[in-house]
C-alpha cells in the first residue's frame, strides 16, 4: 500500500474544489484564447496597414498594448496559477500529466517563450521597425501562440479520451486522441471570435469618424466567422467522447445539459449578431454592445469548460485515475485494507469528533468525498443526503457508482462505509456532543454483501 | 560529470539546473532592480541607471516568469511527492504567490508610466517580489523536512518559521544584487559601471556572510563543485575590481563569464542536499516519449529568439 501517495488535503470553506479550479481555469482559458486570436487578428490588420490603411496601423499599436497588458500579464500568470491550483485540488492528476507529457510540456514552453519574445519585441520596438520586420514579428507571435494551444490541447483532451494510450499504444496515441482535432478546431474558432469581439470594443475607443470605425469593425468581425463552424466541431467532439459522458451532456445530467445549452445559446447569439448583423446587414456595433457580446462569450467559455470538466467524471484521466485520485487497482486494494489505514495525516479538527468511528468517518470523507463535495457548502453532502434513511445511506454509498453513474466506486471497507454513514448522520443531527458507535455485525455484513455485489468497476466502463 | 548524467534523472536534473540559473538571472534583476529604483525614487535622484532599469523591469519580469516555468516542470519530475506535499501544506499562503506576482507586474507598469504613483508602485512591487522570494525559499526548506509535515498539517501552520530561512534568503539577495549589477552594467557607460561594480562587490559580501551562517550547519559533498564555485567567485571578484579601475575594459567580460560559472556551480551546491530526497524515477516518466520533438523545437526556438534579438538591434 506504500505505493499510494497520500497528500495533505486542504479545504476551501464553502467552495468545492471544482469551483476553485474552475474559476482559475475559466479565466485562464478565456485570456489565453484571446491572446491566440489576438495574434492572428493583429497579423491581418498589420497587412491591412501596410496596404495603406492608417486607421489599421493606429489600431494595431493601440490593440497590442491591450493584448500585452491583459493577456501577457494576466494570461501568463493565471497559467502558473493553474499549475499551483491543480496541485491543490488534484496533485496526483497533475503529477500523472507531467510524468506522461513532460517533453511535450517543455515543447509548449519553448513556443510560449518565442511568443513572449516576439510579443515584447513588437511592443517595444514595433514603431521603429520596417514593415517586413513588423509583419514577421507579428506572424511569429501568432504562430507561436497557436502552437502553444496545439500542444496543451493534446494534453488536456487526453484526460477525457486517452484513446489508444489506454491500450499501451504510447504517448503519441494519447496526444492525438479522438477529441484532439475537434477540440483544437473548436478552440481556434473561439480564439478568433474572442479577438474579433475585443477588437470591436477597442475600435469603439478610437477617435475616428463613424464610417471609418465601421470599416475597421467589419474587418475585425470577419474574424468571428469561424463561429459558424463551431456547431460542426461541437458535434464532432460529442461523437468522439465516451458514450456515458455523451449521455450526461444530452439529458442524463440536467446541470451538464443546461450548461451545454448555455454555451450553445450564447455562441448562437454572438454568431447571429456578428454574421447577420454586422457582416450581412452592415450594422454598426457600439462599445457597449461589443462588451455585452464579450460577456456572453465569457459565459459560453465558462459553460463549455464546465461541460468539458464534468464529462470526465468519474475520472480525471479516463480509465486511469478517478476523481478521488485513485487508480482502479488501488480501489480494489483499499476495499481490502481500508480507505485511510495508510493515510499518514491526522485530522486538523480531531477534537471536534466525539468518537473514534466519527474520526474515521471524517478521514474517509477527506480521502474519498472531499475532491468534489463539501460537508455543508457547495455540493454539500448534508444537503444531498439529509432525507435518506440509514439503509439508503449505506446502500447508496456502498454501491456509489450505481447511485450516480458519474460517481467513482467506493474505495474502502464496510467499516469505512459505516463510519461515513455515522459521520453524515451526526452532521445532519447538528453535531451533538455524544454519539453512539455503530458496530452491528449484521449491518456490516449487509454492507459487505453490497460492496461485493457492485464490485469495483465504474458504471460507465473505462 | 556529476550530477549531469544521461541516466535516470540526469537529463531532468541537468535541465532543471540550467533553466533555474536562467530564471534566477531574470528574477534577480527584477527583485533588486525594483528595490534599487525605489530607493532612487525616494531619494528623488536623477539616475540614468534607475531610469533604464525601470523601463526594462516589466519585460524582465515577463522573462523571469516564462523562464521559471521550465524549472517548475522539471522540479515536478525530480521531487514530485515532496514538492506537492510542501505546496499543499503551505496551502493558501502559497497560493498568494500568483496574486502577488500579478500585483507586482502591474505595479511595474504603473511605475514606468506614472511619475505620481511611482514610489508607491515600486514599494508595492518590492514587497510583492520579496514575498515571492521568501515563499520559494521556505518551500525549498519545507520540501526537505518531511518529519515536520504531519505536525504542520495538523496544526494548520502556514509558516515554516525555521531559522534556516533568513540566511538563505540573505544569500539569495546577495547573489541577486551581484547578478543585477552584472546585467545592468552591460547597458551602462563607464562612470555608471563603477557604481555597479561597488554593488557587485557588496552583493558578494552579503552572500559570503550568509554563506558562513549556512555552512555552520555542515556542507554536503559536491564532487568538486565547491572548488569550482570558489574559483569562479575569486575570478569574478578580480573582474569587479578591474571594472572599478577601468570601467570600459575587460572587467565586465570576466565578471560575466566567471559569474555564470559561479551561478551554475552555486546552483549545483544548493541542490546537493536536496538530492537526498530525490525520488525514484516513475516508469511512466522514464518511458515518456517526445524528447526528440522537444530537442528540435528547442534548437528552432533558440534560432528564432536569436533572430528576434538581431531584428530589434536593427530598430531605427
Amino acid at each position: 500500500m506504500d505505493s499510494i501517495p497520500y497528500y495533505p488535503v486542504n479545504e476551501f470553506g464553502p467552495l468545492m474544489k471544482g469551483l476553485v479550479i474552475g474559476g482559475v481555469g475559466i479565466l485562464h482559458v478565456f485570456l489565453a484564447q484571446f491572446a491566440i486570436g489576438g495574434g492572428m487578428l493583429l497579423y491581418a490588420f498589420e497587412r491591412r496597414a501596410q496596404a495603406g490603411d492608417q486607421d489599421a496601423r493606429a489600431f494595431v499599436d493601440g490593440y497590442f498594448k491591450v493584448l500585452v497588458l491583459v493577456s501577457f500579464v494576466f494570461g501568463a500568470l493565471t497559467g502558473v496559477a493553474m499549475w499551483f491550483t491543480t496541485i491543490q485540488v488534484g496533485a496526483r492528476t497533475i503529477g500523472l500529466m507531467v510524468d506522461e507529457f513532460h517533453w511535450l510540456w517543455a515543447t509548449e514552453w519553448v513556443w510560449f517563450s518565442i511568443e513572449v519574445c516576439a510579443g515584447y519585441a513588437f511592443y517595444r520596438f514595433g514603431s521603429k521597425l520596417d514593415d517586413r520586420a513588423r509583419r514577421r514579428l507579428l506572424g511569429l507571435y501568432a504562430i507561436a501562440a497557436w502552437m502553444s494551444l496545439f500542444w496543451i490541447n493534446g494534453i488536456l483532451s487526453w484526460q477525457l479520451t486517452p484513446g489508444g494510450w489506454l491500450d499501451g499504444d504510447g504517448m503519441w496515441a494519447g496526444f492525438f486522441n479522438p477529441t484532439f482535432w475537434p477540440s483544437l478546431l473548436f478552440r481556434t474558432a473561439v480564439a478568433s471570435t474572442l479577438a474579433a469581439l475585443v477588437a470591436c470594443v477597442v475600435i469603439n475607443t478610437m477617435d475616428l469618424p463613424r464610417d471609418r470605425k465601421l470599416l475597421l469593425i467589419r474587418a475585425a468581425a470577419r474574424f468571428a466567422v469561424p463561429i459558424a463552424a463551431m456547431p460542426v466541431f461541437a458535434l464532432w467532439f460529442l461523437a468522439a467522447i465516451p458514450e456515458d459522458s455523451r449521455s450526461w451532456l444530452m439529458g442524463g445530467s440536467m446541470p451538464m445539459t443546461m450548461f451545454v445549452g448555455v454555451a450553445a445559446g450564447a455562441s448562437a447569439l454572438i454568431g447571429g449578431y456578428v454574421i447577420v448583423g454586422i457582416l450581412l446587414k452592415r450594422l454598426m456595433i457600439n462599445g457597449a454592445t461589443a462588451t455585452l457580446l464579450l460577456a456572453l462569450a465569457f459565459g459560453a467559455t465558462a459553460a463549455g469548460e464546465f461541460v468539458r470538466e464534468g464529462a470526465r467524471k468519474p475520472f480525471t484521466v479516463r480509465g486511469t485515475l478517478y476523481s478521488t485520485s485513485l487508480t482502479p487497482a488501488e480501489v480494489e486494494q483499499l476495499r481490502r485494507v481500508g480507505a485511510t489505514t495508510h493515510d499518514p495525516y491526522p485530522l486538523r479538527d480531531e477534537a471536534r469528533y466525539p468518537s473514534p468511528q466519527l474520526i474515521r468517518g471524517a478521514k474517509v470523507h477527506r480521502a474519498l468525498c472531499d475532491a468534489c463535495h463539501t460537508m455543508r457548502g457547495s455540493n454539500g453532502l448534508v444537503e444531498l443526503v439529509t432525507t435518506w434513511t440509514d439503509e439508503q445511506l449505506r446502500l447508496n454509498i456502498a454501491k456509489l457508482q450505481r447511485t450516480k453513474g458519474f460517481m467513482p466506486p467506493f474505495a474502502g471497507t464496510a467499516e469505512d462505509v459505516e463510519a461515513l454513514v455515522q459521520l453524515l448522520k451526526w452532521e445532519i443531527d447538528g453535531t451533538p456532543a455524544a454519539w453512539p458507535t455503530s458496530a452491528d455485525p449484521i449491518v456490516l455484513a449487509q454492507i459487505t454483501r453490497w460492496l461485493d455485489e457492485v464490485g469495483t468497476s465504474p458504471k460507465g466502463g473505462r | 560529470m556529476w550530477p549531469f548524467t544521461l541516466e535516470g534523472h540526469g537529463v531532468w536534473l541537468s535541465l532543471y539546473l540550467l533553466t533555474f540559473c536562467l530564471h534566477a538571472v531574470f528574477v534577480g534583476y527584477v527583485l533588486i532592480g525594483t528595490g534599487y529604483t525605489l530607493v532612487q525614487a525616494v531619494r528623488k535622484v536623477e539616475d540614468p541607471i534607475a531610469e533604464r532599469v525601470r523601463d526594462r523591469l516589466p519585460f524582465m519580469l515577463g522573462c523571469g516568469i516564462t523562464a521559471g516555468v521550465a524549472p517548475l516542470l522539471f522540479l515536478q519530475l525530480l521531487y514530485q511527492r515532496h514538492f506537492y506535499s510542501a505546496n499543499l501544506i503551505l496551502g493558501p499562503r502559497w497560493g498568494a504567490v500568483v496574486p502577488a506576482l500579478i500585483v507586482g507586474f502591474y505595479a511595474l507598469y504603473l511605475a514606468k508610466s506614472s511619475e505620481k504613483w511611482r514610489r508607491l508602485a515600486l514599494a508595492v512591487g518590492t514587497v510583492c517580489f520579496l514575498f515571492v522570494a521568501w515563499s520559494w525559499t521556505e518551500m525549498n526548506r519545507v520540501m526537505q523536512d518531511e518529519p515536520a509535515w504531519k505536525a504542520m498539517y495538523a496544526a494548520g501552520d502556514r509558516l515554516y518559521g525555521s531559522a534556516s530561512i533568513a540566511p538563505r534568503l540573505g544569500l539569495w539577495l546577495g547573489v541577486m544584487t551581484t547578478m543585477f549589477a552584472a546585467v545592468a552594467a552591460w547597458s551602462s557607460p563607464g562612470a555608471e559601471r563603477t557604481r555597479l561594480a561597488i554593488f557587485g562587490l557588496a552583493g558578494r559580501v552579503v552572500a559570503g556572510l550568509a554563506l558562513v551562517v549556512i555552512a555552520s550547519d555542515g556542507i554536503v559533498a559536491t564532487h568538486g563543485w565547491l572548488y569550482l564555485f570558489v574559483a569562479a567567485v575569486a575570478v569574478e571578484l578580480v573582474g569587479w575590481v578591474l571594472m572599478l579601475r577601468a570601467p570600459g575594459g575587460t572587467g565586465l567580460w570576466i565578471v560575466t563569464a566567471a559569474g555564470s560559472a559561479g551561478l551554475l556551480a552555486g546552483a549545483v551546491i544548493r541542490e546537493a542536499p536536496r538530492l537526498a530526497i530525490l525520488e525514484a524515477p516513475r516508469p511512466a516518466a522514464l518511458e515518456a516519449g517526445g524528447f526528440p520533438v522537444f530537442a528540435i523545437t528547442f534548437v528552432v526556438g533558440v534560432i528564432v529568439i536569436g533572430w528576434i534579438v538581431k531584428t530589434i538591434r536593427t530598430a531605427r
